[in-house]
């Protein structure tokens, strides 16, 4: 077979289906491309980014970067883009969290664990995300108590709006008191390092994790609590309306980021599930046989196999979550999509930002994807390296 | 067709000029309606109050009544309104194209639309405006104590525009919750996830009736924009003039307490009636010798007030405190000039 494509390849005589499909989709696309521009020029319009300096004139709900109304639609863009992006990390770990979990779950010998984690599965696999979606955020909206009324769990507060946060005010003349802390972190960096070359040459085993919790958490907490330095912080308190001071961290956001966690962590617990079932049952027989532990035998032999397995999958989920943080616009974060709807409508230049929209959910899209395909091929490479 | 009814209109006009008498044709759009026996309006086809069709199809609301206006004035008759349902966009298309001849719904009068010759904006019949809803337990009572609120508003729409403009020109910080879904914003600003909800003062008063406590609701006074609401016809001096004052005879009407119902006795006792009431109804008036003149029958006045009613009988029969509208007129800027409100009569002589 292999044989019978590379001759064809190779050009013993020209691939005519080929070029034809090929011709005639190049066709299409040109005529469209024409066409718009021949009904665009009729209709008086010329199509143009020019807009993209006018000042935009509406306010966000939350921006990444400071943005007032008076600002230009190309900021509005960025900042609608950054909203995008901050959704789809944030639910990308959730989901990835609560899918990898309720995977493992899944596979347990546990009867009781494994039902929570088929019906779990099968209610978020099969609703409507945007029902999901509404259905969460008038529940938290109802449920949650009004900003007069917030929930105080110490110095941060929790209503219907947001979740308010003390922070620390920044200072530039306080800078270097992140000192210890990039110190504690090149510390933990050599520990790993180091741990790894005992490991190759000695095949002893030394502690890690502890050993970089502590650098990273007790070096600067301690040079904190011994340093004694004023830190002006800015705690959220209530005026006439709603917090003020502090950050915060509005309810849209995290409902939406709920709902993209629950729905895609529902279709990555399967990736998962069928990824640990696909590791042949002699395999693990035979490293217990070999006298490995139960752990190590989940850490050195199967969780390998499982990840290239799982990861091509994992890939059409992340891009499928980028997509969908567009839902967002529903329940009134300013995400890319709603920022561009927004211009659509006041601008009248339905085809200049769409093309812009398009180009940017690809672009991160396109991001995710080969970032993903790196990690499959340097996973591969390494299981080459140790001969599986 | 075209030409050969353009000659027939021109020759006719040329023998009425000639003759030296008053021409019997009025104007293309008035001959096409009189020939026709029937006047072509075009309405929303799904607004509250506004126009929506009842249980037999026929449109009933505020804008369906100035279509019945001006088929009470120029037939004699509000039911030979051909009242239909259509989309916006379209709507300005079919009157340009002269598959209509009027439209009664909710367009706003602006420069650039005014300024297109297919079209003719006649009378205003609501002057509508963005405006504020809040709970009345927020105990805030003007728009200028709304400073640091959070407002929510639909996503997309001019109001996010409006808002923006308005607070930044009054100094005043504010939260926008853009939601583009209508269930989700209603949630939002009924549990208290905003303190204002942002929108055109009818739709304020057409939401707030889905409130499980309507009452709990106030809109306040201030109107941050401006939607005057207006009749477009298609351009025809004559039936431009037959719209324009059969609406101004609905607002004198209103002056004067004239309404449907005891309009026949106010006839039946014009002498005792005061001078205005009198140049529109009497038998001799002032609206007869307008009524020469446009091509009118001579009772046109009489009709358009037996059969649609005055301008507030309209306002309150479709969205006033009595409807679930429950918009109260003199709160609006829809109320009488004497009440301060915009509804300027002018004088029918």
């Amino acid at each position: 077979m292999m044989q019978d494509f590379r001759s064809q390849i190779d050009g013993k005589r020209p691939d005519w289906l080929g070029i034809g499909v090929v011709g005639l989709v190049l066709a299409g696309v040109g005529v469209l491309i024409v066409n718009i521009f021949v009904n665009m020029q009729a209709a008086g319009m010329t199509p143009g980014y020019g807009f993209l300096a006018q000042t935009a004139g509406f306010d966000l709900s939350e921006s990444l970067i400071p943005y007032t109304a008076g600002d230009s639609y190309g900021r509005v863009i960025v900042a609608g883009l950054l909203n995008t992006i901050l959704l789809a990390v944030v639910s990308l770990m959730l989901a990835t969290f609560v899918g990898v979990m309720m995977g493992l779950v899944s596979v347990t010998p546990s009867p009781a664990g494994r039902m929570v984690a088929t019906l779990y599965v099968e209610l978020f696999r099969n609703l409507p995300k945007i029902l999901v979606l509404l259905v969460l955020y008038v529940l938290a909206v109802r449920g949650l108590p009004p900003s007069r009324e917030a929930l105080s769990l110490g110095p941060v507060y929790l209503s219907n709006r947001s979740i308010y946060i003390p922070t620390i005010v920044p200072d530039a003349g306080q800078v270097w008191l992140l000192a210890p802390l990039a110190a504690s972190a090149l510390a933990a960096v050599w520990w790993v390092r180091r741990a790894r070359r005992i490991k190759a040459a000695t095949g002893r085993e030394s502690p890690v994790a502890i050993i970089v919790i502590a650098l990273l958490l007790c070096v600067p907490l301690g040079f904190a609590l011994l340093a004694d330095v004023p830190l002006e912080i800015s705690a959220p308190s209530f005026e006439r309306f709603d917090y003020e001071g502090g950050a915060r961290l509005s309810v849209q956001f995290l409902v939406v980021m709920l709902t993209l966690g629950l729905y895609h962590g529902a279709q990555i617990a399967e990736v998962v599930r069928g990824g640990i079932l696909a590791v042949p049952s002699g395999q693990v027989e035979g490293a217990l046989a070999l006298g490995l532990s139960r752990g190590h035998v989940t850490r050195f032999v199967v969780l390998p196999q499982v990840l290239r397995i799982v990861i091509p999958p994992m890939i059409n989920q992340f891009v499928n979550l980028i997509k969908n943080t567009s839902i967002a616009i529903a329940v009134g974060y300013s995400d890319l999509m709603s920022v561009s709807g927004t211009i659509i409508n006041q601008t009248f230049r339905p085809l200049e930002m769409m093309l812009v929209t398009m180009g940017l959910y690809l672009g991160l899209s396109l991001i995710a994807s080969t970032l993903m395909n790196r990690l499959n091929d340097t996973l591969r490479s390494r299981g080459a390296r140790r001969g599986s | 067709m075209t030409i050969f009814k353009t000659l027939i209109s021109l020759s006719t006009s040329a023998i009425a000029i000639a003759v030296g008498i008053a021409p019997a044709t009025a104007g293309p759009v008035m001959d096409d309606i009189k020939a026709k026996g029937s006047l072509v309006c075009l309405v929303s086809p799904t607004a509250p109050g506004f126009s929506v069709p009842d249980s037999k199809g026929v449109f009933q609301g505020f804008n369906a009544d100035f279509c019945r206006m001006a088929a009470a004035a120029i037939l004699g008759d509000a039911s030979k309104a051909d009242i239909r349902g259509v989309g916006f966009s379209d709507s300005m298309k079919t009157i340009v194209a002269g598959e209509a001849h009027m439209g009664s719904r909710s367009i706003t009068r602006t420069g650039t639309r005014d300024a297109d010759e297919g079209l003719a904006f006649v009378a205003t019949t609501f002057f509508d405006g963005q405006g504020f809803m809040v709970p009345s337990a927020l105990g805030v009572s003007h728009a200028l104590e709304l400073d640091g609120a959070s407002v929510c508003a639909e996503d997309g729409s001019t109001t996010l525009l409006n808002i923006a403009d308005w607070f930044g020109a009054k100094g005043m910080s504010y939260r926008v919750e853009n939601i583009a879904d209508k269930t989700a914003r209603l949630e939002a600003f009924f549990s208290g996830k905003c303190d204002v909800y942002a929108s055109d003062v009818t739709a304020l008063s057409a939401d707030r009736q889905l409130a499980s406590a309507p009452g709990d609701y106030i809109i306040l006074p201030e109107i941050i924009s401006n939607e005057p609401l207006t009749l477009v016809a298609r351009p025809d001096q004559a039936f431009e003039a037959a719209l324009f004052w059969s609406f101004q005879v609905m607002l004198n009407a209103d002056s004067h307490g004239v309404t449907s119902a005891n309009i026949d006795a106010i006839v039946a006792d014009l002498g005792q009636q005061s001078p205005t009431v009198q140049r529109m109804f009497g038998a001799d008036a002032a609206t007869t010798d307008m009524a020469a003149k446009l091509g009118l029958p001579n009772d046109w006045a009489y009709q358009v007030i037996k059969q649609v009613g005055s301008y507030g009988e309209v306002f309150d029969r479709h969205l006033g405190t009595d409807t679930p509208f429950g918009l109260d007129r003199a709160k609006t800027p829809n109320a009488h000039a004497a009440d301060g409100g915009l509804m300027y009569p002018f004088p029918i002589r």
